[in-house]
């Protein structure tokens, strides 16, 4: 944790109505340099829409987003540069090579053009995809897809990294490997990733956030009351018993 | 950051399959078109002569090849401007601009100029056929590049009607089917004759009336007016589509 008291990441009662449901309902989280906050919550508990939200893709029905001291709804285009997003579906394009692609994302997130070719040999490194970087997107497997949907959303070192699902389509391995990723992000940032797994958020979180039916029903330090956070997620998981949840 | 999207948007359209067997079956048509308008002309000079201000050969080529050319133009456009948004919608691509320092007026311009520049080689093909004359024969450069003005700003307009099209739904062929719905009144506005003085004012609004000045040799600015303005009120309903996107969420019409 940094001693810089601005939290890079700042959302206040955040509210997105579809009709007259409230999918996400006064949302407020704040989140500092070293924070790896994992957003848990059963499917439709309304992680996505939240994490959309935080990436500028939707726009809220309330509240304010700040990201490192930028407005997103106010300065929308400095705040996007600090912000890094998967979405749960990697937006990647099947006829394009996974070098063209994240040269692509870097010119995007206004890397500067002298620096596009390290920043690019760095992710390639860092999420394992130099055996694959001449191979189109659509040859892929679906982690390898996974994996270049990761180095998009982090080849510009944004200060706010949203992951939605990031282990989806990874084998163990993989997902060992992107815990580590994650936790070396977040050095110099701080990372969302929603998930409906206890397990993952338990074993890299500093910080653990519980969504249920558009709400925050928990937002605390992943060392204060475990016993309290697991005797919580039985509940909501028995409520929901049709969700397959570990 | 236009010029990326751009690049981007003709990368996508040059590594398609689909774009190249368009190209080569146009290229076609253009040569076969072409020396039909040279035949035509080498039968019509002795008859053209005997006129007090017979057109020449760019005159004539203009006004009966270029001039033909203007419709493909006008399904050109959205055929090439069909999968601009649709397939973004439909590959689930849109987060990676939404959540980027992209603003909805860039894409827009991005993807259009990006679908321009293969119509722009077309046209520039296009003209090169009877500028290939010019080897020959003495052409007038200015007749010609005006006719070529013609087939881009057609082409840009229609394009333009595509592109805003194709981010209302993520069926590119939904999106060819009402944009060439669209062209095709804007076409047929100017051949029906009107006595009601308000679909006569309609009629204003038609591709042709403003048109032929461009492949007769003279150029109206109202004329060019028109066609900018078509294009840039089309971008802009893409603008107003992509901004209502993040209210409603919805990609998935």
């Amino acid at each position: 944790m940094s001693s810089d008291p601005t939290p890079l990441l700042q959302a206040s009662a955040l509210t997105r109505m579809v009709d007259t449901t409230a999918v996400v309902d006064n949302v407020s989280l704040s989140l500092q340099r070293g924070d790896i906050l994992g957003l848990l919550g059963l499917n439709g508990a309304g992680k996505s829409t939240t994490l959309k939200m935080l990436a500028g893709v939707l726009t809220p029905d309330a509240g304010q987003i700040s990201i490192a001291g930028h407005s997103l709804l106010d300065d929308p285009m400095a705040a996007k540069q600090q912000i890094g997003f998967l979405p749960d579906q990697p937006p990647v394009y099947p006829d394009m090579s996974v070098a063209g692609f994240l040269k692509l994302s870097a010119q995007l997130r206004r890397v500067p053009s002298n620096n596009i070719e390290k920043q690019l040999h760095t992710i390639v490194e860092r999420c394992e995809l130099g055996s694959v970087t001449k191979k189109r997107i659509g040859n892929l497997s679906k982690g390898y897809q996974q994996r270049v949907g990761l180095a998009q959303a982090l080849i510009h070192k944004p200060a706010v990294a949203l992951l939605d699902e990031p282990s989806n389509g990874l084998d163990p391995q993989q997902m060992q490997s992107m815990r580590t990723l994650i936790t070396e992000v977040a050095e110099n940032s701080c990372v969302i990733f929603s998930t409906h797994l206890l397990s993952e958020v338990t074993a890299i979180c500093n910080r653990i956030a519980v969504m249920h039916e558009g709400k925050l029903v928990h937002n605390q330090r992943s060392d204060e009351n475990p016993e309290q956070l697991q005797s919580l997620f039985n509940q909501l998981v028995q409520k929901d018993s049709g969700n397959t949840v570990t | 950051m236009i010029g990326t999207i751009a690049k981007f948007e003709s990368g996508t359209l040059l590594r398609s399959p689909q774009t190249w067997a368009i190209c080569a079956v146009i290229a076609a048509i253009f040569g076969y078109l072409f020396l039909q308008s040279l035949e035509d002309f080498l039968k019509v000079q002795p008859s053209l002569a005997l006129q007090d201000h017979p057109p020449g050969l760019t005159g004539y080529l203009s006004a009966r090849f270029l001039a033909t050319l203007a419709p493909l133009f006008s399904v050109l456009g959205p055929l090439f401007a069909m999968r601009s948004f649709s397939d973004e919608f439909r590959h689930q691509t849109m987060a990676l601009w939404q959540s980027s320092p992209v603003s909805n007026t860039s894409l827009v311009l991005g993807k259009f100029f990006g679908v321009l520049i293969p119509l722009t080689l077309l046209a520039f093909l296009a003209a090169l056929m009877p500028a290939a004359m010019g080897l020959i024969v003495n052409i007038d450069l200015a007749t010609l590049l005006l006719a070529a003005l013609g087939l881009l700003l057609v082409a840009a307009s229609c394009a333009a009607i595509g592109v805003y099209f194709s981010s209302l739904t993520k069926q590119a062929m939904i999106a060819i089917v009402a944009s060439l719905g669209v062209v095709t009144l804007l076409w047929l506005l100017g051949g029906a004759s009107f006595t009601n003085p308000a679909m006569l004012a309609l009629q204003q609004f038609s591709i042709t009336s403003h048109l032929s000045g461009f492949f007769q040799g003279y150029l109206q600015s109202k004329d060019l007016l028109y066609f900018v303005l078509l294009t840039v009120l089309f971008l802009a309903l893409t603008v107003i589509r992509l901004g209502s996107l993040r209210n409603s969420g919805n990609h998935n019409a």
